[in-house]
């Protein structure tokens, strides 16, 4: 149980950042947190795997498809529930300790944690991107969407 | 339909673009958001273009070009009054009230006011707090990061009032958090984590907003937004990084490593 521990402590973290970011509705800072929490949970349960990046890939999929759902559900935008859920996953933790090493002179080292921390953020881009692009497709093509301007 | 109304459309829906740019809306929401409401109001043919720091709209209508533009110079990341933009877009596409009515609406939207300063601090607090319990922290780390995050509220309070660059104000926050852990650690506190505080503490500087709309703009293809946006997200790491090697060069230079 205490492997999941951090998907609390990440629900609350996202609460807080709900306040920063002066979300009002309760609804709303309640959901983002759990699309936040759900995310971790993700991350954690996929430990098998082993590769960093397909975590970061699948946890941030499931985060952009959560925002995408509660968005669609409340007739909000997405970038709400998205902003606060996606913050878990930054890997702020590699990024300070390239920065560590990099201060102390271990370039090797330095080299390492970079691209790691590099390839874990093209990782979560990636999977925004997928989700967004897949949802503007299917939302374009329903026919009660209001017209494209024309060009 | 007469020009005071094309301008009425025109003051309203930049306005709408403006804050919604403030507020962290992705630019291509803001392009269809405009375009939509002015469709809606009678206007198919207008033209918008949108960037981070501009909204250009322009409308032809009878003999004549009606064309406006606002400068976004600031931003206020307010999620809150997002949704309710968005709204108030949406209600302009189904109902299409009297213009003077929506301008009413809008007015409302920017004057909500924000948190009182005390849930403000809280909630940094918390974000600090919490984080550094997220990546192994214990509870005196928790306790020290609440302290941290309050600071950054604080300090990025003020400088904001005070006009400063982005540069500046997360050099500043991002060096006086550190400061705490790395003064209580050479003073001889030994039992706390501080790498763990930083990166509880520094999550809120982290420029959230921006990295995901990067993401979502670049997939729209609008680069021009990308590149930009991105240039701020590099600046913003870049302060984040210098402001925590201060501190730790000073402290090390000053009374040798630990």
């Amino acid at each position: 149980m205490e492997r999941f521990l951090p998907c609390l402590y990440a629900f609350l973290a996202c609460a807080g950042f709900s306040i920063v970011f002066e979300i009002r509705k309760p609804l709303f800072i309640f959901l983002s947190c759990v699309t936040g929490a759900v995310g971790w949970l993700v991350y954690l349960l996929l430990a098998e795997i082993g590769s960093d990046v397909v975590r970061y890939l699948l946890a941030t999929i499931v985060v952009s498809l959560l925002s995408e759902i509660f968005a669609r559900m409340l007739k909000a935008p997405a970038t709400i529930f998205l902003v606060i859920g996606i913050v878990p996953l930054v890997p702020g933790g590699g990024l300070y300790y390239a920065m560590d090493y990099l201060l102390n002179g271990n370039y090797a080292m330095f080299a390492q944690k970079g691209l790691e921390t590099a390839a874990c953020a093209g990782a979560i881009a990636a999977g925004v991107s997928v989700v967004t692009s897949i949802v503007r497709m299917a939302a374009s093509r329903r026919p009660e969407n209001p017209k494209q301007k024309n060009e | 339909m007469h020009s005071k109304h094309v301008e009425l459309c025109l003051n309203f829906c930049c306005e709408v673009g403006r804050q919604l740019i403030r507020n962290g809306a992705e630019i291509y929401r803001v392009e269809e958001s405009a375009s939509r409401m002015l469709a809606a109001y009678g206007y198919p043919d207008a033209e918008v273009f949108a960037v981070p720091s501009c909204v250009i709209i322009s409308i032809h209508y009878g003999e004549r070009n009606y064309t406006k533009s606002v400068r976004i110079k600031s931003s206020a990341n307010n999620l809150d009054k997002l949704d309710r933009l968005n709204a108030l877009c949406r209600s302009v596409c189904r109902d299409v009230p009297e213009i003077e009515t929506a301008t009413q609406e809008l007015r409302a939207i920017i004057g909500r006011p924000a948190y009182p300063a005390w849930v403000s601090y809280l909630g940094h607090g918390c974000v600090a707090a919490f984080f550094t319990l997220f990546w192994g922290g214990h509870a005196l780390d928790a306790a020290i990061a609440f302290l941290c995050g309050m600071i950054v509220k604080a300090a990025v309070g003020y400088m904001v009032r005070r006009n400063a660059n982005a540069f500046f104000i997360n050099l500043i926050a991002s060096m006086l958090l550190v400061m705490v852990p790395v003064t209580l650690t050479y003073a001889g506190c030994a039992a706390i984590h501080t790498d763990k505080i930083i990166i509880g503490a520094i999550m809120l500087l982290v420029p959230g907003i921006a990295i995901t709309n990067v993401m979502r703009d670049v997939i729209i293809g609008d680069f021009m937004t990308a590149i930009s946006k991105l240039a701020e997200v590099l600046l913003v790491a870049m302060a984040i990084a210098v402001g925590i090697a201060i501190p730790f060069g000073i402290a090390h230079a000053l009374f040798g490593g630990i």
